[in-house]
């Protein structure tokens, strides 16, 4: 439950530590991790300042390379998107006034109308990362076994078990999955799953220097992210939703809830989020039906036509 | 749910032309889902020969089931053409695993969920089954050990049990991911793979049959199962543009798939079946017939090859997979 966290921190004064802060999460994250209880992300966008310092912790911690050093010309996005070497990515949305020019067939790319001004005015930021399904399609497709759901309730791949077999990739319905060509195994965030063990809050939650992504038992951030909804809705910014929660958009089509949720302000698409992802496993039986009845109607007709075929010897 | 969410024209028929894609948002063009990262023609290789052999499994084992000892022969063959994906399709799906030394780790669980688990399961069956009754079958041919005929015909019948689902469990493979073309419709993608497989095995059955009663036979269960796909296709597409999805039938490979599945697979044999029929001299129509169950077959690889690639490119366009993911595709019946 909540702990303040500066009681705890009240208990070190000094700056320099030689040993390991047993439960540090309580005093970084307000939060006790116990195995047995279910952890998230609450990424709330509207605090996002798209510092990148989720980004960077996340391959301080996972010893994840870069994988572009390139501009993307993307507003301040250059990471580009999730994948086998990048956990966190920040999404950069500039909304820009309408131009003269567009036209519903062309609108320009990643830019809505809308009535604020251009510049700074009129931007969106979002620290994606793994959903953590609740019913993980990565997972459920796994033939391996490879990804798990661990006793944190998050969702992780064994690299020592994993064979790089790719399904995991088409069925995330985030795009989130991503195969390493190098070591030819599947990666995505594990939720920092070792930190979790040794009782430290995932490297980007405690890096995260706005508090945009909390991380916490999830029954804690569903009560604080309903309660920042109204907050803003009663500060006049009537557009904040959830994405992920239970009934929200991104939890629809079987898929319950995500672990990692997020607060948004515009239209799900505009994050690269899908409004309506529905369950893959769910299409399983239907297809297998509908293939094998048709195998069992043609092989009624074989049976039917050997039986009436007469016997030639030319 | 906030009101400016609400701002994209609702299209007011089911399958509107304005449906066929995505215009609001996306993220600077960036595509929403990772494409499958399977190689189209490995994969599809295996789904086609996994189709090919499972279904002469099912057609010939009917055959010696339904006529007896005057089926031996179509049976003879089926036992031998089982022998296909196991001997190159299951080494072709090892080959596409990016850490293949670890292909045994597929046997480490059984899951319902995941159609490649089951898949595994299904193929390993039936290598147990078709690989008893080719056995015995070697034993016949070579040793002439009759007596062996008898354990040669009790392998087909699980062989072909396990057949009819290793032709169509990769349809399920496909279905059960997040690839817009793959997902949209699940029952059109499996009734496709079916028929194409019932195609490609009663084809390869046929050719270089010498009786003509038995071509003639094989032939028009390869016909039949033609009309259903030229059905199935048509239903397929039509309700993978229902849910948007439309604008993936018009990529490059949906082309070739037009060409290809259709043109080369259905419509070519289908005439040449016609005029092998009428053909008087026995061994023009003979060669007419084999020519038409090769096309049948490269129609059936084609197939698997196209559909592996319009998913792909589905999934990496996120025009297209935006519009699939909107609320109105989600399933009607499960809301509470």
């Amino acid at each position: 439950m909540e702990i303040h966290p500066f009681a705890r921190a009240r208990e070190y004064p000094d700056s320099v530590f030689h040993d390991v802060i047993p439960n540090e999460s309580e005093l970084t994250g307000g939060v006790t991790i116990e195995p047995g209880k279910q952890y998230g992300f609450f990424t709330d966008t509207t605090v996002c300042i798209g510092c990148k310092s989720c980004e960077v912790a996340c391959k301080e911690w996972n010893n994840l390379p870069a994988d572009d050093i390139g501009l993307t010309g993307q507003s301040y996005d250059n990471t580009g998107a999730l994948s086998a070497n990048t956990w966190r990515h920040v999404n950069f949305i500039e909304k820009k006034q309408a131009l003269a020019d567009d036209t519903a067939e062309r609108p320009a790319r990643g830019v809505r109308d809308n009535d604020q001004n251009a510049f700074q005015s009129g931007w969106l930021m979002m620290s994606d990362v793994c959903k953590h399904c609740h019913h993980a399609p990565c997972m459920e497709s796994c033939p391996t076994g490879a990804l798990f759901k661990t006793e944190f309730d998050t969702v992780v791949v064994q690299q020592d078990i994993c064979n790089g077999c790719g399904y995991c990739v088409s069925a995330c319905p985030f795009g989130v999955v991503a195969l390493n060509p190098l070591d030819g195994k599947a990666h995505k965030c594990t939720l920092c799953y070792d930190r979790l063990k040794g009782g430290l809050e995932p490297a980007c939650a405690k890096a995260c220097p706005t508090e945009s992504i909390q991380f916490g038992e999830l029954s804690d951030l569903w009560e604080r992210a309903a309660t920042r909804v109204e907050d803003l809705h009663a500060r006049g910014v009537t557009s904040a939703y959830t994405y992920g929660t239970p009934d929200a958009p991104g939890a629809t089509g079987d898929m319950k809830y995500l672990n990692s949720f997020f607060l948004l302000t515009d239209r799900p698409e505009a994050y690269n989020l899908p409004a309506a992802p529905t369950r893959p496993s769910n299409r399983v039986a239907p297809a297998f039906a509908a293939g094998l009845s048709t195998i069992a109607g043609l092989a009624l007709a074989a049976a039917v036509l050997f039986a009436g075929a007469k016997t030639t010897r030319d | 749910m906030p009101e400016h969410r609400d701002g994209r024209a609702v299209s007011k028929g089911a399958a509107s032309p304005e449906a066929a894609a995505w215009k609001g948002p996306t993220y600077y063009g960036r595509s929403q889902l990772k494409p499958s990262p399977f190689n189209a023609w490995v994969v599809g290789g295996y789904i086609f020969l996994a189709g090919l052999s499972g279904a002469s499994a099912v057609v010939s084992t009917v055959a010696e089931a339904v006529q007896g000892e005057r089926g031996a022969s179509i049976g003879r063959k089926g036992r031998y053409l089982s022998m296909l994906a196991p001997l190159v399709g299951a080494p072709l799906l090892i080959l596409d695993l990016h850490t293949p030394t670890r292909f045994y780790n597929m046997w480490r669980i059984v899951k319902r969920t995941s159609p490649m688990s089951l898949g595994t399961w299904i193929l390993t069956a039936f290598i147990g089954g078709a690989g008893v009754a080719v056995v015995a079958q070697l034993g016949v041919d070579l040793l002439g050990l009759k007596w062996l005929k008898r354990i040669a015909r009790l392998g087909s019948a699980p062989a072909a049990i396990t057949g009819a689902g290793i032709s169509t469990y990769t349809a399920a493979l496909l279905a059960a991911t997040s690839a817009p073309y793959w997902a949209a419709d699940e029952k059109g993608l499996g009734v496709r793979f079916a028929s194409s497989s019932i195609a490609a095995g009663s084809a390869a059955l046929a050719l270089g049959e010498k009786s003509r009663s038995t071509r003639r036979t094989l032939n028009a269960i390869t016909g039949i199962a033609l009309l259903t796909e030229l059905v199935a296709t048509a239903v397929h597409h039509k309700n993978v543009k229902a849910k948007g999805v439309g604008a993936s039938l018009e990529s490059e490979w949906a082309h070739i798939e037009e060409a290809a599945v259709l043109g080369l697979g259905v419509l070519l044999p289908l005439g040449l079946y016609v005029a092998s029929r009428r053909l008087g001299d026995r061994k023009r129509a003979g060669a007419v017939s084999d020519l038409a169950s090769l096309a049948v077959m490269a129609g059936s690889a084609m197939l698997r090859v196209s559909t592996i690639r319009i998913g792909q490119d589905s999934a990496s366009r996120p025009e297209v997979s935006l519009r699939f993911s909107q609320p109105e595709n989600l399933p009607k019946k499960r809301r509470a």
